[in-house]
């Protein structure tokens, strides 16, 4: 068997739809203005519509056309909007393929790394056990919630960016990036269960929550071991992980910002071994990209060529 | 007279307490002695380690190449349950004069179980799910289990406890291991080609094991003296 495998050779089966990382990584850095904003999703439009084609999100880019995921990313979820429930599953399924990337990530460090020391073998095979019981409690979450496996289609964004062949590299973009990431949305959930009293979302979560913040706190640990006597190691360690942060903030969505739709959970990340430098740092970084503002200017723009256009075609059609 | 509560110096100044024998109650049968002394037993702690080592890296390759979800969350707990294993082992060779440092001291008991090991880990392509456990849950880790329950019997019983203490949670999590493989081997079996192919792996990786001695090299000599 191979060392380092690429993300489209991650296995599934036939209830899975890929999405193209293409357009994931164009939507990480779009600058703030809204006409690159329109014209970037109007590029990828055939892409977006090809990738949601037969699943749920077709719903969404039938209303909202190819801009509908800024409709999904910049408002929080709120149980009252009428779109909500959509949304919900579409943040589920997302959490659910990346726990399956996570548990992937974690189990290709055992085999991608066989000269580790024994500890961090230890830490990653623990990691897989855990990351295995997330994949389960969120396909169980996702069918509570009346989704099901396969609803959406899947980017391979997360193994992608993180998967680094340098194993402080890994850590820092699997561990500290992604895991925190996933603190921040955890924590977010957690929110949404209390709010709509579902106890068992709730608390399901809140579990997963103190696995990630274990998880976080190796790589904090590991970090610090791989890179030990080497500040020029750690500093890249460092900048790719902010590159990571990046790239997984969606354009402020996930921010400091008061209009965030993820706030960053700053608490769970001190606990999980985030200097308060690294936090503050997070939330300038987090904050870049296109303002809100922008985004929702862009998809409004987005929405009325989308329902122009299928005017046109109906009409067409029509005569 | 009082009664001592100290002996003393001289044979009469005995005290009066009765002798409480453990070989009473209850019984204890164990006799001491058995097949291996400290630095066979360091050598089979070695040997168990790299077969649990290598295994939990091989599964944690598999775990992407492999699509049915179940299996890859199954395994999740499995390469957990599996480093534990080599842990202890790693940890009992201190105990065995190996040195502090030997916790981590892994060692196939020859060059041809280290290849039997790549042999294993072969499989890549995301079709060959029951290739890849057949070769650990039908043949590697039931071959374990003989092997570590062989060694429980014929360690010292007494001298030797806590190898046989490590050896018998392994060999319980091991069993629950090889029973959820044969669950899931056995619905992914479900057609006379598929059925054939596991045979078949299973022929093969057992011919290699065979060839190689097993995982302490010596599987022939140690069938030979069970009879
Ligand atoms: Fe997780
Ligand atoms: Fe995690």
């Amino acid at each position: 068997m191979k060392r380092f495998i690429h993300h489209s050779e991650l296995a599934r089966d036939s209830r899975f739809v890929r999405q193209d990382n293409a357009q994931s990584t164009v939507l990480a850095q779009m600058p703030d203005d809204v006409e690159t904003v329109v014209n970037i999703f109007d590029q990828f439009t055939p892409m977006i519509e090809e990738s949601v084609r037969g699943t749920a999100a077709q719903a969404l880019f039938d209303e909202y056309g190819p801009g509908f995921a800024l409709m999904v990313l910049n408002e929080p979820l709120d149980p009252d909007s009428p779109i909500s429930k959509t949304r919900l599953l579409l943040r589920m399924h997302g959490i659910f393929v990346g726990e399956l990337q996570a548990l992937e990530g974690a189990a290709r460090s055992l085999w991608d790394f066989p000269d580790a020391p024994w500890e961090f073998k230890m830490n990653m095979a623990r990691q897989c056990w855990d990351e295995g019981r997330h994949v389960q409690i969120f396909e169980k979450l996702l069918t509570h919630l009346g989704g099901e496996v396969g609803m959406f289609p899947e980017s391979t964004f997360l193994f992608e960016c993180a998967c680094s062949e340098d194993p402080a590299m890994r850590v820092a973009g699997v561990n500290r990036g992604l895991e925190g990431l996933a603190c921040d949305v955890f924590r977010d959930m957690i929110r949404y269960a209390e709010k709509t009293g579902d106890e068992t979302m709730r608390q399901a979560v809140d579990y997963v929550l103190a696995d990630e913040i274990t998880h976080v706190r190796f790589g904090s640990e590991w970090v610090k071991a791989f890179t030990e006597g080497d500040p020029d190691h750690f500093k890249r360690t460092q900048d790719f992980r902010r590159e990571v942060d990046k790239q997984f903030s969606f354009g402020g969505a996930r921010s400091d910002r008061p209009d965030a739709a993820i706030p960053i959970a700053w608490e769970d990340r001190v606990e999980a071994g985030f200097s308060e430098e690294e936090l503050r740092d997070l939330a300038e970084l987090s904050v870049g990209g296109p303002s809100k503002k922008t985004l929702i200017e862009a998809a409004r723009i987005l929405r009325e060529r989308h329902q122009a256009r299928k005017a046109e075609q109906s009409k067409e059609t029509g005569q | 007279m009082s009664q001592r509560m100290y002996p003393g110096m001289s044979p009469d100044e005995k005290t009066t307490f009765a002798p409480y024998s453990a070989f009473d109650i209850p019984a204890d049968l164990r006799e001491l002695h058995g097949r291996y002394d400290v630095e066979a037993t360091a050598r089979r702690c070695r040997n168990f380690r790299y077969a649990e080592e290598w295994m939990m890296m091989i599964l944690g390759g598999w775990v992407a190449t492999i699509p049915e979800v179940p299996v890859k969350t199954g395994l999740g707990k499995i390469i957990w349950e599996t480093a534990q294993a080599a842990d202890e082992l790693g940890r009992r060779l201190p105990e065995l004069r190996c040195g502090r440092k030997a916790v981590e001291a892994s060692e196939a008991s020859n060059q041809a179980f280290a290849d039997f090991i790549q042999a294993l880990s072969d499989p890549e392509q995301p079709d060959l799910s029951i290739e890849k456990l057949a070769g650990i849950f039908d043949v590697l880790k039931p071959h374990l289990v003989e092997v570590y329950e062989r060694t429980m019997r014929e360690t010292d019983q007494i001298s030797d406890a806590p190898t046989i203490e490590i050896l018998d949670t392994i060999v319980r999590k091991t069993r629950r291991h090889i029973a959820w493989g044969q669950e899931v081997l056995d619905r992914l079996c479900d057609t006379d080609a598929t059925r054939e192919r596991r045979r078949k792996r299973i022929d093969l990786i057992n011919a290699k094991l065979a060839e190689c001695g097993g995982v302490t090299g010596t599987l022939e000599s140690d069938r030979g003296s069970l009879h």
